[in-house]
């Protein structure tokens, strides 16, 4: 087929330019590489169409609104430039920093979820490395929390957190907040929240983690056995690095994942006046119809994100390995 | 592996009592949402039942009969699931097709097109999206819990890796042979393909299901309700009966819980198609 096209080429080179762009063009629509185009353009057009409209239309469309005061139609009726913006940066001179400290309170959020949950992956895909039969149910079970979505975790742990069913009293008691409830208190609410986070995300972190191991040659092991290594230095000095790409990837994943966390907010925070950040965009957008304010909200996250999916891989592709 | 009888029972020994007592940690939530589901309706239900032998297992049928919208709920979810998911593997296969076997100005522009719909997250796109819906009056239907998920970066990556493994002599040989482009997605990629496409279906119908967000905002009668939002609304109205609310949140969870048993080999493959790439 490239001969194919060459020949069109010098074909089209052979022209005296007297004829004109006309025949260009008809030569330039007999290319493959044209016509090609044509079918591209056909198969591409479904979803190029539901990217457009769903995605990034919307984007665009956000940024229009994130700089006007909308009606409650969300329509824009008045310009607002970037007053917004700098209102929940808190850069407004207003003093009031409460999206500031919900910000804030995101990051405390995935500062407590995700080493927890990368250091329960790493032990449950240790575990299921081990050699005995039915390792497969094992595995299955440690991987179910896939299927359990965050509304029905956020359920059931709703539920474990009351105070009517007693099941963890004996933690209130403990740890003597003064509340009925984990999730009345200040101090326990988030934790108690991040717990939840952590349990309904094993599943996916463990299956990444176990696959990671599987993919470390079994020989570099032997090796290091035959030098007389114990087991913890085979992990230390072999799992850990070899596994550091897969760390990284998961590190980058539940950071991002527990910054957007909504649902189990939406249930478990439901009238906690201080909550996370997107717990506040949907506030702003649901219950104040503030479509604007909304909009920036979600863009500042959109940035924040974006910022923090760059250091992390800056920072961790000097200091992973990769074989 | 182990020098003596002794040495491997030990072994055995301490790896299943580690095995089982991590798998018990794990589920005692769901222990325990069955344990309330099986206790009648009472309003101080015990963490484990006081009497195994007076269990309440007409629970589950009883949420059909007290609640019979659950069954429109659930109907809605998979209606929403199987929509998108059947969505998502033509829009997915078609452009994948075109990015991988297609040779055309503007290639890498619509490669990153693609993929960049992966960096937007769902919150900013969110407002807009719903604002669209309603003007278009596609709230409380299944256009508006379906349509805005009909193409994802995530099947376009999946698919246009799995399709450049294949042999391009495979395709050259085949238009030689007068056979049509589409004609050669339909009946020779598709079908080699399989095993990505199963694995996009598992994961892009899970999500689906799972999804809690959107159709929160986008249906507001009850019958236009998914699984998810319905269990949580569940809650609101029915505060103290805790084992109809366990019960229907352990119903709902089922579908997802049987996918995951019998795909868990293609979800794992999908899951792992991001992470590790060599």
């Amino acid at each position: 087929m490239n001969i194919d096209e060459s020949i069109r080429t010098t074909m089209s080179l052979t022209h005296t330019p007297s004829e004109g762009r006309y025949e260009a063009l008809k030569v330039w629509l007999a290319r493959p590489r044209t016509r090609d185009l044509g079918r591209a353009l056909l198969y591409s057009s479904p979803a190029l169409l539901i990217f457009i409209l769903f995605t990034y239309w919307p984007f665009f469309h956000a940024i229009y609104l994130s700089l006007n005061v909308t009606n409650n139609q969300g329509d824009a009726a008045r310009f607002n430039g970037i007053d917004y913006y700098l209102r929940i940066l808190a850069l407004d001179g207003s003093g009031r920093t409460e999206y500031v400290e919900s910000i804030f309170l995101s990051f405390q959020f995935a500062l407590m979820v995700v080493p927890a949950a990368i250091v329960v992956a790493l032990g449950l895909a240790l575990l299921a490395t081990l050699r005995v039969r039915y390792i497969e149910v094992f595995r299955t079970i440690f991987t179910s929390s896939i299927a359990i979505s965050l509304a029905s975790s956020g359920v059931i742990w709703a539920l474990i957190y009351s105070p009517s069913t007693k099941a963890t009293t004996w933690l209130v008691e403990l740890l003597q907040i003064g509340t009925p409830s984990l999730l009345n208190s200040d101090s326990t609410a988030l934790p108690a929240v991040a717990l939840m986070t952590v349990w309904s995300g094993i599943g996916f972190n463990f299956i990444i983690t176990l696959a990671g191991i599987q993919a470390i040659p079994q020989d570099l092991y032997e090796s290091a056995a035959i030098d007389g290594a114990s087991g913890w230095q085979g992990f230390r000095f072999i799992t850990l690095p070899m596994l550091s790409p897969i760390l990284l990837f998961l590190v980058v994943i539940n950071t991002i994942g527990s910054l957007q966390a909504f649902t189990q907010f939406q249930l478990l925070f439901m009238d906690r006046a201080q909550t996370v950040f997107v717990h506040q965009i949907y506030r702003a957008f649901w219950n104040d119809n503030r479509y604007g304010l909304a909009a920036a909200m979600s863009l500042v996250l959109f940035a924040i994100l974006l910022i923090l999916t760059i250091i992390q891989y800056r920072v961790f592709d000097r200091k992973v390995h990769y074989q | 592996m182990f020098q003596t009888r002794s040495a491997r029972l030990r072994y055995h020994l301490v790896a299943y009592t580690l095995l089982i007592l991590a798998s018990i940690i794990l589920m005692s939530p769901l222990f325990f949402a069955l344990s309330l589901a099986l206790q009648g309706a009472t309003a101080a239900p015990s963490l484990i039942p006081t009497d195994f032998t007076k269990l309440d297992w007409g629970v589950f049928a009883a949420v059909f009969e007290q609640q019979p919208i659950i069954a429109r709920w659930i109907a809605n979810s998979f209606v929403q699931a199987s929509g998108v998911t059947i969505g998502v593997l033509i829009t997915s296969s078609l452009l994948a097709y075109a990015l991988s076997y297609l040779n055309f100005p503007g290639k890498t522009i619509l490669l990153f097109f693609a993929l960049g719909s992966l960096m937007i997250p769902f919150e900013v796109t969110l407002i807009p999206n719903y604002l669209f819906i309603s003007r278009i009056g596609w709230k409380d239907s299944y256009q508006g819990l379906i349509v805005p998920f009909l193409a994802s970066g995530f099947g376009v990556f999946l698919l246009r890796q799995y399709f450049m493994t294949l042999p391009r002599e495979l395709y050259d040989a085949a238009v030689v042979d007068g056979c049509g482009r589409l004609r050669y997605l339909w009946s020779i990629l598709l079908p080699l393909s399989r095993p990505a496409l199963a694995t996009l279906a598992v994961y892009t119908f899970l999500s689906t299901w799972n999804q809690f967000y959107w159709p929160l905002l986008v249906t507001n009668s009850n019958e236009w309700r998914t699984t998810q939002v319905g269990i949580t609304i569940f809650r609101n109205f029915e505060y103290a009966v805790f084992n109809i609310q366990m019960a229907a949140t352990l119903i709902v969870m089922l579908p997802t819980l049987i996918l995951l048993v019998l795909g868990q080999r293609q979800l794992v493959r999908g899951l792992t198609a991001g992470a590790l790439k060599g």
